[in-house]
Formats: C-alpha cells, sequence, structure tokens
C-alpha cells in the first residue's frame, strides 16, 4: 500500500467551507425574498432554484460552464478582476458545489424564514429598525437553528460534489481534484484501498453532520 | 390628537373586507370595541405603518403619518407608535431587558439600562430582567410587552387586546398599572378589546366597530346603556332586544304602549313617547342591570313595567348572575350571588319583574 495522497481531501474541505459561505449569503438572500416578497414570477424562481436538486450534475455543470466561461460577461468579469479564469480552477469547484447545494439552502431556510412570526417583525419595525436591522436583529437570531441546519447541509453537500465539479473545475490532481473526484480516480486505476480511505471519511463525515442537523431540527419542534 | 381617516381593502374574493374608519383619539383611553373581524386591528396596524392605507389620512398632533393624497407614508420606524401586540410578539431570543432596550435609540448602553430598569421597576417585573419571554409568566410577558411599547418614548399607544389571555387578578392588576401610566403619560391609548368590563373600566370613550365601519362613539357607559343601534345593542352585550308594534300612543302621559315578541310569546310594556304611527314595528333594548326582580307582587311603584313571570334558570357568569324569565318573552336579569341566596331562588317559581319606561331604549335598525 503506498503513501495516501491526502491533498484531495484538504482541497475538499477549503472548497466546501468557501462553498457554504457563499452559498448562504445567496440561499439566504434568495430565501428571504421567496418568503417574504410577494412579486411576479415568485413561484417561477422558487423553480429555478430547485433545478439543481433534480437535474443530472452534468446538465448543472453544463450551465455553469456557459455562465462563468470566457464567452460570458461573468466569467470576463472575474478574469478582469483576479487575472484568471474561473473555470478549470478549484475557485470553480467552490461556485459548482455552491451551486448544488443551493436548493438545500434555500427550501431549508426559507422554511426557517416563514416560521418566524410576522408580528415580531412588525414590532421591530414600530420600534424603530430599517428591513435590514429587522432582518439582522430579529428574523436571522429567531431562525437561528434552521439557518444551522442549512449550513450543515450546505457543506455536506459540498464536500462531496462530482458532477459538476468535473465539469466546472476538470479533474486535475493536486489542483482541483476533490475528494470525490479523487475516489473515482483511485477506483478506476485500481487503488481501492486509496478509495475505501475516502469513501470511510466522506461517509462518516456525512453521517456525522446529517445527525448533527436532525438533533438541531427537532430540537426547534 | 391622533386623526384618523382609513380606507383599505384587505383580501380577495369572498374574504374581501372593506375598512372604512374615520375617528379622533384623545389624550387618555379611547376604547376601540367591537367583535373579532370587526376591522379593529387593520385599524392599528395602519395607525403604526405596518398596513398601507387604499386611501385616508393619519396625523398626530401636527405631523402627518399618512396622506394617500400628498403621496406622503411616513415608515413604521419613524412614527414612533408604541404597539402591544394581541400575541405580544415578544422577542423570542432576548431577555426581558433586552427586549426592553431594543427600542431605545440613540442612548448610550449606561442610559438605556438605567431606563430599562426604571421601566422594569414600574411595571413590577424587575425579576424577570435576565429572563426569557418563555420563562415568564403571562401576566409577565404582558409587562414587558407594554414596556417595551413604552421604551421608544411613544406618541400614542396602540394596545390590541392585552388582556385577554390573562386571569382576572392579573388583570385587575395590569389595569391599575395602566391608569398609572395614562395619568402620568397622558399619551393617546386607543386600546382595542371585545369586554364590555375592561371598556367600561378603562374608557374615557369608545369607539363601536363593525363590519370595518364605526356604528358609534361616546362615553362608554353612555353607548352601553343606550346604544343607537341593534348592532351595538348585541356587540355591547345588551342582553335583552325584542321586536314589537305600536299598539297604542299617549302624548300626554309620555308613553307607548308596544306588545314585544320573541319565539317564547308575547307581552305588552310602555316605552318612552315617540312620534310615530300606531302598528309601527320597533326594535328595543332593556339592559338586563336594568331590571328589578322580586318574589312578591310589587305595589306602589312608580315603574310603568310591571311583570309576572316563572323564573326558567339561574346562570352564574363570574362576577354576575343571569337569571331567566318567561313572561310572555324570555327576560333575562342581573342578580348579585347574594341576591339569589337571600331570596332563596329557585328554578319554575313564580316571580315579579319591574323596570322602567325609560330603561328600554329604542334601537334603529
Amino acid at each position: 500500500m503506498g503513501q495516501i495522497d491526502w491533498s484531495p481531501l484538504f482541497l475538499s474541505l477549503r472548497v466546501a467551507v468557501l462553498a457554504t459561505a457563499l452559498v448562504l449569503v445567496l440561499g439566504v438572500g434568495l430565501a428571504w425574498l421567496l418568503a417574504r416578497r410577494k412579486f411576479f414570477g415568485r413561484e417561477f424562481l422558487d423553480a429555478v432554484v430547485t433545478l439543481p436538486l433534480v437535474l443530472p450534475p452534468t446538465v448543472l455543470g453544463y450551465y455553469l460552464l456557459i455562465l462563468l466561461g470566457r464567452h460570458s460577461a461573468l466569467g470576463r468579469m472575474y478574469e478582469a478582476l483576479t487575472g484568471h479564469s474561473l473555470v478549470f480552477t478549484w475557485q470553480g469547484a467552490v461556485v459548482a458545489a455552491a451551486m448544488g447545494a443551493l436548493p438545500l439552502v434555500v427550501k431549508t431556510s426559507r422554511a426557517a424564514l416563514t416560521a418566524v412570526d410576522s408580528d415580531i417583525e412588525n414590532v421591530a419595525r414600530t420600534l424603530g429598525q430599517t428591513e435590514w436591522g429587522v432582518f439582522w436583529r430579529v428574523t436571522l437570531p429567531v431562525a437561528r437553528r434552521g439557518m444551522i441546519a442549512a449550513a450543515i447541509l450546505a457543506f455536506a453537500r459540498s464536500l462531496g460534489d462530482f458532477g459538476a465539479t468535473l465539469m466546472v473545475a476538470g479533474n486535475i490532481p493536486g489542483r482541483t481534484q476533490t475528494a470525490a473526484l479523487a475516489i473515482y480516480d483511485a477506483t478506476q486505476a485500481g487503488r481501492d484501498n486509496d478509495a475505501l480511505v475516502l469513501v470511510l471519511i466522506l461517509s462518516a463525515a456525512a453521517l456525522l453532520l446529517m445527525y448533527a442537523t436532525n438533533k438541531l431540527v427537532n430540537r426547534e419542534s | 390628537m391622533l386623526r384618523a381617516k382609513i380606507t383599505k381593502s384587505v383580501g380577495q374574493g369572498v374574504e374581501e373586507f372593506m375598512l372604512d374608519v374615520e375617528f379622533e383619539v384623545r389624550q387618555g383611553f379611547t376604547i376601540l370595541f367591537g367583535a373579532s373581524g370587526s376591522g379593529k386591528s387593520t385599524t392599528l396596524r395602519a395607525i403604526a405603518g405596518i398596513l398601507t392605507p387604499d386611501a385616508g389620512r393619519i396625523t398626530i398632533d401636527e405631523e402627518i403619518f399618512f396622506d394617500a393624497e400628498r403621496d406622503i407614508n411616513v415608515p413604521a420606524r419613524q412614527r414612533r407608535v408604541g404597539y402591544v401586540f394581541q400575541n405580544l410578539a415578544l422577542f423570542p431570543h432576548l431577555s426581558a431587558r433586552e427586549n426592553i432596550e431594543f427600542g431605545m435609540t440613540g442612548l448610550s448602553k449606561a442610559d438605556k439600562q438605567q431606563r430599562a430598569t426604571a421601566i422594569l421597576t414600574a411595571l413590577h417585573i424587575a425579576h424577570t430582567a435576565s429572563r426569557k419571554p418563555k420563562e415568564i409568566s403571562g401576566g409577565e410577558a404582558q409587562r414587558v410587552a407594554l414596556a417595551r411599547a413604552l421604551s421608544c418614548a411613544p406618541k400614542i399607544l396602540l394596545l390590541d387586546e392585552p388582556l385577554s389571555a390573562i386571569d382576572e387578578a392579573t388583570k385587575a392588576g395590569i389595569i391599575h398599572d395602566l391608569k398609572l401610566i395614562n395619568r402620568d403619560l397622558r399619551l393617546p391609548i386607543l386600546y382595542v378589546t371585545h369586554s364590555r368590563d375592561e371598556a367600561i373600566t378603562l374608557g374615557e370613550r369608545v369607539i363601536v366597530m363593525e363590519g370595518g365601519r364605526v356604528v358609534d362613539d361616546g362615553e362608554p357607559l353612555e353607548v352601553f346603556r343606550t346604544p343607537v343601534s341593534h348592532s351595538v345593542a348585541r356587540l355591547t352585550g345588551v342582553e335583552n332586544i325584542f321586536t314589537g308594534v305600536v299598539l297604542a300612543s299617549n302624548a300626554v302621559g309620555g308613553i307607548l304602549k308596544l306588545e314585544v315578541q320573541d319565539e317564547n310569546g308575547a307581552c305588552r310594556i310602555d316605552i318612552p313617547y315617540a312620534d310615530v304611527a300606531l302598528q309601527t314595528r320597533l326594535t328595543l333594548a332593556v339592559p338586563a342591570n336594568d331590571i328589578l326582580l322580586a318574589t312578591q307582587p310589587f305595589q306602589a311603584v312608580s315603574a310603568r313595567n310591571l311583570l309576572r313571570g316563572q323564573l326558567l334558570s339561574i346562570e352564574d357568569h363570574g362576577n354576575r348572575t343571569v337569571a331567566q324569565v318567561k313572561s310572555g318573552v324570555l327576560w333575562r336579569v342581573n342578580l348579585t350571588r347574594q341576591a339569589v341566596e337571600e331570596l332563596r331562588l329557585s328554578p319554575m317559581q313564580e316571580v315579579w319583574l319591574a323596570f322602567k319606561t325609560h330603561s328600554c331604549y329604542r334601537l334603529d335598525e
């Protein structure tokens, strides 16, 4: 048995942490919009946000390539800011993992936000808070358990992303090869032991995270 | 003084509800009285700026909160309206003290603490300061919500059925404190309730709402004693409401003879004179508090309405006891428990009722 390369695992952790941060900002914002604002196309937006849950990961990856590639406005903007393309970088893997986790975050935090009594927010308004203040000082703290659950789910989901990551970031050992991709490589190359170790670590992490989420959600109800 | 003219359509389709009210609230307690669904809470929300009226104008003293014509709509956060919601809506993640300090803006931390302590002490809830809302009793939570509403130095206080969920003893204590607050601050206080007792205890003025409209307005005792319409009489809990036809008219004697009817039968009574034709149909209210009950016939009394009847039941309603007496129609009479005991009243026994002509109020249909 050769020395196991741990770098995919560390990359996965880094990607998952950053993807969680990214998707929380985006997902909680969308959830607030869906839970608290009435606007034309709300249900359509909800459906679009849910798509990553049901689309083949390769399709999600394909869309992201189009959206973030060199020929897109977003892609060019990113390149102008950072000096390199998002595609085939670990940062691309962050975006891919975040998009995969988006439906989980939006669904979970929307439910948590909807459960917040709107009169609590109204009281805060009568006590001088701006909409932003109401959100930060009242809505978010009251819905904190749901938010933490959403973050854990996002982290767990990001840790294991495969298809979209492969499409957007590729599978470059030492650069964009996450644990999920390394397992695939190891299995293909017959390094079953390497694969098994990573499989067990990812499984244990996922189990622990799901258990924590359930504890949190059940304590709330 | 608050002046409000509010028009607002709420809901859609069969549930659509039209609020269309106009009233003033001076310093002191004004009771907004009505059944649930009459638009009381919607009115409060519009005043607080949580809900935007379709049309109208809301001002307090010289300040305009809302003016549809001039396109003015001051946001809730700038109105300084102290609002106690029906469900209290305490911040569950904050302690009682933090709930109260929440509304104090532009003060130093020390000043906030000092003011919160003063309010907590004044409302007898200093011991709850560090507790979360779920760790305190209903009465204490009520006081915290009140303290929080006062903490923002409000220009007006809106109280939405603040005492509906607490026991009588606690209620009496809070009513006492509310009276002290009223005496000290002399704010306009708009107090929503459907309890007649609360309205009479607290109110300097009562506004009666039904179906999104103001149907009566005046001093509580006046409004409750002489309701102007059938709906107000029913809402304010006048117990004896009948329809009848005019049988005879005596302008000199100052009376109309009326035959009133209900599903039990008919009964002839005298009511104050009015210039109406014979056979006119009238609706009449006789407050249960205005009827005397005796176990022997009345003799040589001035009251024009002396009825013999049969006592059907005696029901205990907390601080009052209601006797139901059949004398042609079914009469409800308020008694004390002491009277029931001393007269040794029991169902099916023969009793006599007496009430004055002027205890009969004609209602507008």
